[in-house]
């Protein structure tokens, strides 16, 4: 567990956050950029000193204004991914994920990260000849690879293509899930958050203004809805004018329809987690009769 | 063996002061590009002086510096039962400072040009500032490291004032190549002065063809 609560003020903008993120879950810090996601970020690394406050994890203390305790970054057993990548371009994919490890047994560890994220056969090669979802894979398993306690990931997909970057959701998903390790992850891209965060922290302005689960944050904001049911897409059949969406709620199938123009904007794909809602002017309502075995001939239209 | 005494003693000369440069220049740029000293800038222009002052100028504080009545000649005088002013150590001192803005500035524009993200991914990574600097700032600043060197060496073969003030004309100790051509101008031979001369100039060539060869761009920011 992680407990931040510091301060800060930069020329123009004051940053005052109080929050903790939550042991061996991904937590997705999201906000405009401007909102100071980023600078929190450098603050518990330790790359930038707060004014006031302090930074727990666990037991131990990284930095605690009032007692003058401020860790330096070298002894903050954090792991961060930069949004452009930051790889030594001198070094190969092997040397740069190495970098940081210092005990021989971590060594075999790190090569096998590089064939979990799908790189072996490249430790040789240099940054320059890697695409630029190789390079934030670098990137990931070289933080990953000392096992740090704390994983940042600052907007690490944001320099990337559209396609890779679905691509490298799952991946750092199951990577992260498969490490089980705390997770800090800045975006200001709302499908990210579904798709990646257990738990969600939204800032604005330098401020904390919420926090709670995804579903806790989103739903009901965007759509002014009574109905809500999420689930995932399990099927997508499109004309070039309609298209029909299938979505799982737990075990039940729910089937609607909405424009192939919507879908394509959206990036609607199989696998996305999205949410059904409905109007509650139009909406059938019915009672189950419990006593009859065949529950669906006997449903008794109200409305 | 007369003839190329003065060579000789020029690339000694140049060869030590270029590796005094290099060990001593390193840990002190090093400083300057990452202090955050508010009143860096007075060292900064302290050691850019040499490449405004006059070299007699220079000179002639070096030698007040290292003569008999200096405070480093009397300490290397207490140290070493020798005096500095008029010797091949002297001349080393004098060269060191004189070359010192040539070294420095490219190794300095070199490190401050390393991406300081990297800085901070190896920070991050738990590796030390001492580790970072050997194998990330050291490797990443290769080019403005050779051209300082090559720069400062090269700048030091053709150093002429500050030399002939704190070391005058001692055939084998400091008589070095450019003193050399003055004293045989000096005394009408011109024959023998020529040849030092188209020497030195082809060597200047040579060496500046190097340098730009290395990174253009590097030398032009400098300058």
């Amino acid at each position: 567990m992680l407990k931040v609560s510091i301060k800060k003020t930069w020329k123009e903008f004051r940053l005052k956050a109080d929050f903790e993120i939550p042991h061996e879950k991904i937590t997705a810090l999201f906000g405009p950029s401007g909102s100071g996601k980023s600078s929190i970020l450098r603050l518990i690394s330790g790359l930038e000193r707060a004014d006031s406050g302090m930074i727990h994890k666990g037991e131990e203390v990284w930095y605690d204004e009032s007692k003058t305790i401020n860790i330096p970054p070298q002894r903050r057993s954090v792991g961060f991914v930069f949004q452009d990548f930051a790889l030594f371009p001198h070094l190969t994919v092997e040397r740069n994920v190495t970098y940081g490890i210092k005990e021989k047994k971590r060594l075999k560890e790190a090569k096998d990260l590089l064939s979990l994220a799908g790189l072996s056969g490249y430790e040789r090669y240099y940054p320059a000849q890697l695409s630029g979802g190789q390079k934030q894979r670098v990137a990931l398993i070289r933080a990953l690879a000392r096992r740090p306690d704390i994983l940042l990931l600052d907007e690490p997909l944001s320099a990337l293509d559209w396609e890779t970057r679905r691509q490298l959701q799952e991946d750092l998903k199951r990577i992260i899930k498969q490490l089980q390790i705390t997770t800090l992850y800045v975006t200001h891209d709302v499908t990210e958050v579904y798709k990646l965060a257990d738990y969600v922290i939204v800032l604005e302005s330098g401020k904390v203004i919420k926090r709670g689960t995804p579903e806790e944050i989103f739903m009901g904001r965007r759509l002014s809805t009574r109905i809500q049911i999420v689930g995932k897409v399990v099927d997508v059949e499109s004309d070039s004018i309609m298209a029909a969406v299938t979505v799982m709620h737990e075990d039940q199938y729910f089937k609607t329809l909405i424009d192939t123009e919507e879908v394509r904007r959206l990036n609607l794909v199989i696998g996305d987690d999205v949410v059904i809602g409905a109007k509650s002017s139009d909406v059938i309502l019915c009672k189950v009769l419990t006593e009859t075995q065949d529950v669906l001939n006997n449903i008794q239209q109200i409305a | 063996m007369n003839f190329a005494a003065p060579f000789l003693l020029t690339l000694k000369l140049a060869t030590i002061t270029t590796l005094f440069l290099f060990v001593l220049g390193i840990p002190f740029a090093y400083w300057l590009a990452f202090s955050k000293l508010r009143l860096k800038f007075i060292v900064e222009s302290v050691t850019a002086l040499p490449l405004v002052l006059p070299p007699t100028v220079l000179g002639f504080y070096i030698l007040m510096a290292i003569g008999a009545n200096g405070f480093a000649g009397r300490w290397y005088a207490g140290v070493f039962h020798k005096t500095l002013a008029f010797s091949f150590q002297g001349l080393v001192v004098g060269s060191f400072i004189y070359n010192l803005p040539f070294a420095i500035r490219p190794f300095q524009l070199a490190f401050i040009g390393v991406d300081k993200k990297l800085l901070e991914a190896s920070w991050s990574l738990g590796r030390s500032k001492f580790y970072t600097f050997l194998f990330v700032i050291f490797p990443l600043s290769r080019q403005g490291i050779i051209t300082g060197c090559i720069l400062s060496f090269a700048h030091c073969v053709g150093e002429f004032g500050v030399v002939l003030m704190i070391g005058g004309n001692i055939p084998g100790v400091t008589r070095v190549a450019s003193v050399a051509i003055y004293d045989e101008v000096q005394a009408l031979n011109y024959g023998t002065a020529n040849i030092y001369a188209a020497i030195l100039l082809a060597f200047s060539f040579i060496i500046l063809t190097i340098v730009y060869f290395i990174n253009r761009r590097f030398f032009m920011r400098m300058f």
